[in-house]
């Protein structure tokens, strides 16, 4: 097909506001499935993301459609609708030359989708504003094409108005993405250069790529080399989403789809690397390539009915799926052998622990996740500490650096105090204040990531009564007056428990988990002291009061079997704490740094 | 010692106290008659002429029913079992509801131990409980009692309650103590599932007094006690030389028993079983199947060897192995080496003569040793 004739596409949407919605009926209206054929959803494939009503991975589907007498070819990429996958949205949307922003005209522009259209815009893409829901009763389609013109500058006016559920607009909007959107630019005769902008693990075929041809073509049996990792394989099919894998011979200038070559694991493919031919290779490799960056770590720890090489096991399996998880031994004397898991961010950490337990039956202690830091040394090294147990003696730190990160957040006006304050206490920086419509406002603040990490979004939800969205990208490593707290348990040091914070609030926070603990810890035997140290002065203390009396005053022949089963679960509830010293910790008590509330 | 101990539940009260949760119902005429007559039956699908070492008429309120009723259950007992010689019979008796006859009719039933429930000397407390006597009607029964010729008499004492202090309940441990009487039993209070006194506490009502002060008044109670010559034979027993309860000591040796009455239970022929707590439901139950069953189980030969390893520790004399290995097939170091040495480590165990105890210690915090026993 002639490069003009094809269109690349995606959509941007916030979660609901009926993105997979319009894909399905795209798909359906160009011929691709039949309504019967079109599950909810279709472009959805894991379990997981359709419970959640996200997507997790990106997805291309290759359809055909007619205008003004002509064939077109139009593929759809679907991108992933959550904050954490920021890199693997970006390269989806580079694989375009052009995006639907689709905002529900119930809801209004959300923070994501500002976030992702600003995204879209930088790699260069056509966006085309679609207002969807049109047809229900709440629609205010005027008020949000507005706030669509303000935020985005997209006109208002020339905003498409339709109703994915119903079809209304929908064959409409494919003739103007045909007509409005630009085709690839006709590079056929260079060298070839496809982008991978995502990849799944098949448990048949190995390692499925997914591609954006730029230049050239690739062919079946064609030799090629990853230029990002330098590794080379063989094509042993090419082939196009149909939504079905459709194999061809061959992938032109301007298509999309897909790429097998004998590729055993996920971690050999880099999303955001060009594949290229190894005997007569691009000039320069494709614009934009980032190996992915883990924000997020927290230690998992085999629970009581998975053992440790159940877990390995589960977490081999995982990474094939996923590349962007990272896992290392770990242990701590505290908990044991187990990983430090590395995760794109929140949510993506969910997700994982989500599969461990739903795909793999594993059963896991986790202990609160962390941020990634930077230390200078004195010796002027720059190193990732990715746990507060492996920080330095402070004596040889030279700068602690902290990741920030830039929030965006939406919000109806009635909150703005609300989430004032809330971000004051979390060390974040008003940049600027920027009013939508006379009821809506996007603020944007530099946020530390580790304040905005873990119980952040649902505190922000609860502020604007669930109406605030937010998102975040990564600025880069700071300078910032950290301190790691220790946390000393019967006068021992347990590492498990150590996080590092900002001086500013290291007191508070060493307070509230002190006491959090003393909650948590059932009393022994004799006193337990609980210390809060940082670099070694011990800043607070609590003290688990040793248990007194517990005994059963009557225990006659009635009472045998009852009093039989509350000593048993006695038993129990002993066997889940793990030892430090002389102390029995429940699992609980590790989960409490996580809790900031009071 | 031959013989199996016989309990026998009597599901009255004239009312019911604040604090307890046995099963009972308030005293009725015709539904008195009826349950001691399903008691009668119950008693007779024993087998014929089985020995029985010990009787105890527990409640409820044995002596809120009427002299007569009792004694037509006894004669059943007597006539139907072959009860030993020098057999150890309990009641209980509610201090208000003894009088001269009342305790010579037992007498002549055979009852030779009588239990009172006193559970204080102090009227604040007794009225608190929702106890239907005064201070005088302890002094008085326990009177009646030795006048009538008993001379081995047990005395209940409640401590640990609401606003309770060591004082006056040291005061109580003294007038029970000045009695002379030959057995004490110390119950630190309970709050049970469904008593009134558990609604109180959850509503805020009344507060439970702290872990200290329980603590201390136990102490006060083996201190005071063992200085006037009672042996701390159980934890919350306390007995002259040779007036320990028989009955209770069967339990706690994991002998047999049997559990006739609405709510009684029984651990006989490799069984446990427990009654329904229901006088309607028992006296059915009994007239048209001989049984009235609500829950059985058949422990296996480990479980009846943890419990009988919980059983024994609760007694000062605690687990003698040899006894242990008699009884359940086991060793009592093999089955819980570990238990045994990481509790004496701790210093709430103890070993010697061939006996593993409780230490001193190890009775304030006995749950959480036995727990340790209660499965491997």
């Amino acid at each position: 097909m002639n490069v003009k004739n094809i269109r690349n596409f995606s959509i941007i949407a916030h979660i609901d506001h009926g993105k997979s919605t319009l894909a399905d009926r795209m798909l359906e209206l160009t011929g691709a499935v039949t309504a019967r054929e079109a599950k909810e959803q279709l472009l959805d494939s894991m379990e997981l993301e359709r419970e959640r009503g996200i997507t997790i991975k990106a997805s291309a589907v290759t359809m055909q459609h007619t205008y003004e007498g002509q064939d077109y070819m139009l593929n759809l990429i679907d991108t992933p609708g959550h904050v954490d996958f920021h890199y693997e949205v970006s390269r989806a949307l580079a694989a375009c030359e052009g995006a639907l922003l689709v905002v529900d005209a119930t809801q209004g522009v959300e923070a994501q989708t500002v976030a992702n259209a600003y995204l879209a815009v930088g790699t260069g893409a056509e966006i085309m504003g679609v207002i969807n829901k049109v047809d229900l009763p709440a629609a205010q389609p005027d008020v949000v094409a507005e706030e669509i013109e303000h935020v985005l500058g997209i006109r208002g006016n020339e905003c498409f108005h339709i109703s994915a559920k119903s079809g209304i607009g929908v064959e409409e909007l494919l003739d103007a993405v045909v007509e409005l959107l630009p085709g690839p630019e006709d590079r056929s005769d260079e060298e070839p250069a496809a982008l991978i902008f995502d990849s799944h693990y098949d448990e048949y075929r190995g390692v499925i790529c997914y591609v954006r041809m730029f230049a050239g073509s690739l062919k079946v049996r064609q030799k090629i080399r990853f230029m990002g990792t330098g590794r080379t394989f063989t094509i042993t099919e090419l082939g196009k989403f149909r939504p079905q894998m459709t194999a061809v011979d061959e992938l032109c200038t301007g298509e999309v789809g897909y790429l097998i070559a004998n590729i055993k694991q996920l971690a050999d493919v880099t999303i955001g690397d060009t594949v290229t031919d190894d005997l007569h290779p691009a000039k320069k490799p494709l614009p934009g390539y980032e190996p992915p960056m883990q924000m997020v770590f927290s230690d998992f720890y085999p629970g009581t009915n998975t053992d440790y090489p159940q877990l390995r096991a589960a977490f081999d399996k995982l990474v094939m799926n996923d590349s962007s998880f990272t896992f290392i031994p770990q242990s701590s004397p505290a908990l044991g052998f187990g990983f430090r898991c590395g995760f794109l961010g929140l949510l993506h950490m969910e997700i994982v622990q989500e599969r461990l337990e739903r795909e793999h039956n594993i059963d896991v202690v986790q202990t609160a996740p962390t941020v990634s830091y930077e230390v200078l040394t004195k010796d002027g090294a720059v190193k990732r500490i990715d746990s507060p147990s492996v920080l330095p003696d402070p004596s040889h730190i030279e700068e602690l650096r902290e990741p920030f990160v830039k929030l965006e957040i939406i919000t109806g006006t009635d909150s703005i105090g609300g989430i004032m304050k809330l971000t004051e206490s979390r060390r974040c920086q008003l940049i600027k204040t920027d009013y939508l419509s006379t009821t809506r406002v996007m603020m944007e603040y530099k946020a530390p990531l580790a304040e905005i990490v873990y119980d952040f979004y649902d505190l922000l939800k609860g502020i604007s009564r669930g109406y605030a969205t937010m998102d975040y990208e990564f600025m880069g490593f700071e300078k910032s007056n950290l301190v790691r707290i220790d946390i000393l348990i019967n006068k021992v040091a347990v590492d498990a428990l150590s996080i590092i914070v900002h001086r500013s609030n290291a007191e508070a926070r060493g307070r509230k988990l002190i006491i959090k603990l003393r909650r948590a810890i059932p009393r022994h035997q004799f006193e337990i002291p609980l210390q809060v140290a940082i670099g070694g002065k011990i800043i607070a203390r609590e003290t688990i009061k040793a248990f007194r009396k517990d005994v059963t005053s009557k225990l006659y022949g009635g009472d045998v079997t009852r009093k039989m089963k509350v000593l048993k679960k006695q038993k129990e509830g002993k066997k889940r704490m793990k030892s430090v010293g002389s102390v029995q910790i429940p699992q609980k008590a590790f989960m409490s740094i996580l809790d900031t509330s009071d | 010692m031959g013989g199996v101990s016989l309990y026998l539940h009597i599901p009255f009260c004239v009312s019911k106290c604040g604090y307890c949760a046995f099963y009972s119902e308030r005293v009725c005429g015709g539904d008195v008659g009826a349950v001691v007559g399903a008691m009668i039956d119950e008693v007779r699908g024993y087998r014929s002429g089985l020995e029985i070492s010990t009787i105890y008429i527990g409640g409820g309120s044995p002596s809120c029913i009427g002299v007569e009723q009792l004694c037509r259950l006894v004669d059943a007992v007597y006539e139907h079992f072959e009860v030993c010689g020098r057999v150890e019979f309990t009641v209980e008796a509610n201090p208000g509801q003894v009088g001269g006859a009342w305790l010579e009719r037992m007498k002549g039933c055979g009852v030779n131990r009588l239990s009172f429930g006193a559970q204080s000397f102090d009227e604040g407390e007794l009225k608190l409980l929702g106890r239907a006597h005064g201070v005088e009607d302890v002094y008085a029964a326990f009177e009646l009692a030795r006048g009538a010729g008993y001379d081995n008499l047990s005395i209940d004492l409640m401590f640990a309650l609401p606003g309770g202090t060591v004082e006056v309940f040291a005061e109580s441990l003294d007038a029970a103590v000045g009695l002379g009487v030959e057995h004490v039993s110390a119950y630190s209070l309970s709050y049970e599932e469904g008593s009134d006194f558990m609604r109180e506490l959850l509503a805020g009502r009344i507060e439970r007094v702290c872990e200290e002060v329980d603590r201390a008044m136990y102490e006060r109670a083996i201190e005071v006690l063992a200085g006037a010559g009672y042996e701390h034979y159980e934890i919350s027993n306390f007995a002259k030389a040779g007036f320990e309860c028989r009955h209770n000591m069967a339990y706690w040796a994991n002998d047999d028993y049997i559990g006739i009455g609405p709510s009684a239970a029984s651990w006989f022929g490799g069984k446990r079983y427990t009654n329904v707590a229901d006088i309607g439901e028992y006296v059915a139950g009994i007239d048209s199947l001989g049984r009235a069953v609500a829950e059985s189980s058949e422990p296996t030969v480990i479980e009846v060897a943890c419990e009988t390893a919980v059983l024994n520790l609760r007694r000062r004399a605690g687990i003698d192995v040899h006894e242990f290995v008699k009884r359940t097939g086991y060793e009592v170091f093999g089955l819980f080496g570990g238990e045994i040495s990481c509790n004496a480590q701790a210093g709430l165990l103890e070993v010697c003569d061939d006996r593993v105890r409780l230490t001193d210690e190890g009775i304030m915090v006995a749950d959480r040793v036995l727990a340790d026993f209660s499965v491997v």
